[in-house]
């Protein structure tokens, strides 16, 4: 049975299979977006995503290197007619995540 | 026919407020010398000065102000990014403009000092923006910052230059980034200006930058499709906006989020409010 979230599903194999990501959140935007004029005449309903990942991958590496691995791996569905438009993306390492954690509980 | 009269100092502008009347109309325009969108926003404004008589007393100034070399001024008119317009009368500030919006900068003059010389006015209504504009041509040169390209005008961007092989075309281009991402210490490649973004994600950057007092030059790379392409290459990063600093690329809205949430004196090393 086919899915109807196919770029969804991809960018969950591709990050899955490269970075063996401890969590690894999609959210899809695209219904927030769907209205404004950059997305007049598109059809597709993933268009906008928010991405959080952590993994050791991502460790001595500031952000931007992080997220241009991340935009290596997805450059086709981003550079495709129709394809991802825009793509948030949250990158830690483990220690980050743990700390981050640890912030909101002592505020 | 008025002019728009460069401020050299702070005392220089002292003494010009002062020969003013009171009810005189002051549209300050602050601008710094390095960035292309400034030079166009001259012109606009420079134009809109020579529709407007001059009186006796005078009922309108029209002043430029470099921000960088007189920063309290630009601090006393909160001015966080340029180009920037200020209309003021009788030390209060009517109305500020930010960015490059030539209609709106008109409207706001109009509104405050009442409507140009007609056939002035008439001519202006046609072209929806001054004349002919031959300040800053997009040439191949690497020294000039990119120039945006100018709303609905006619020759915007001059394309006398000889024909360039591809490799050369990109060379230049690439060039051209170069400097451009070092226009400002703090520089925006957004969608649409800071006072009509074009995007969610721009906007909200521009509010933090905002929130935090932040000094930036920007580039709305929807006016230049050359930028636009080419700075995805020259930075490989794919998405808009994006935020550089000193030449270095930070990221875009959710990294600058990140990096203010982990620090929050990021960046404070360009706020307008830094401690004395």
């Amino acid at each position: 049975m086919a899915s109807n979230t196919p770029v969804e599903d991809l960018i969950r194999e591709k990050i899955a299979a490269e970075f063996n990501p401890s969590t690894l959140i999609i959210r899809n935007d695209s219904h927030l977006h769907a209205h404004h004029n950059a997305m007049r005449g598109s059809t597709s309903t993933e268009t906008h995503f928010h991405v959080t990942i952590t993994s050791p991958a991502f460790q001595s590496k500031m952000q931007p290197a992080r997220h241009r691995m991340v935009y290596a791996l997805l450059k086709e569905e981003m550079s495709r007619e129709g394809g991802i438009h825009a793509l948030q993306l949250r990158t830690r390492t483990p220690e980050e995540e743990q700390r981050d954690k640890e912030r909101l509980q002592n505020p | 026919m008025s002019t728009l009269n460069e401020i050299t100092s702070e005392a220089d502008f002292s003494a010009q407020l002062n020969a003013l009347p009171p009810s005189a109309l002051l549209v300050l325009y602050f601008h710094t010398p390095w960035a292309a969108p400034c030079a166009h926003m001259r012109t606009v404004l420079a134009t809109l000065a020579s529709q407007y008589p001059v009186t006796t007393p005078a009922a309108i100034a029209f002043l430029s102000i470099n921000a960088e070399e007189l920063p309290d001024i630009s601090e006393e008119y909160d001015v966080s990014a340029v180009p920037y317009t200020v209309l003021a009368r009788n030390g209060s500030i009517l109305e500020s403009v930010s960015g490059t919006d030539a209609a709106k900068v008109r409207d706001a003059v109009e509104r405050h000092a009442g409507r140009a010389s007609n056939n002035a006015a008439a001519a202006a209504a046609a072209a929806s923006i001054p004349p002919a504009l031959t300040a800053v041509p997009r040439d191949n040169a690497p020294a000039m910052p990119a120039t945006q390209a100018p709303l609905g005008a006619a020759s915007a961007s001059s394309t006398t230059t000889p024909a360039l092989t591809p490799e050369q075309n990109k060379e230049a281009l690439f060039a051209r980034l170069a400097q451009l991402v070092k226009a400002a210490p703090v520089m925006l490649f957004m969608k649409g200006t800071p006072s009509v973004p074009q995007c969610g994600f721009s906007r909200q950057l521009v509010g933090i930058l905002r929130e935090n007092s932040i000094k930036y030059g920007f580039f709305n790379i929807l006016a230049d499709e050359d930028v636009r392409q080419g700075l995805k290459e020259f930075a490989d990063w794919p998405t808009f906006p994006q935020l550089w600093v000193k030449g270095e690329l930070v990221g875009g809205l959710d990294i600058v989020k990140e990096e203010l949430e982990n620090d929050p004196s990021f960046m404070a090393e360009f706020s307008v409010n830094r401690a004395a």
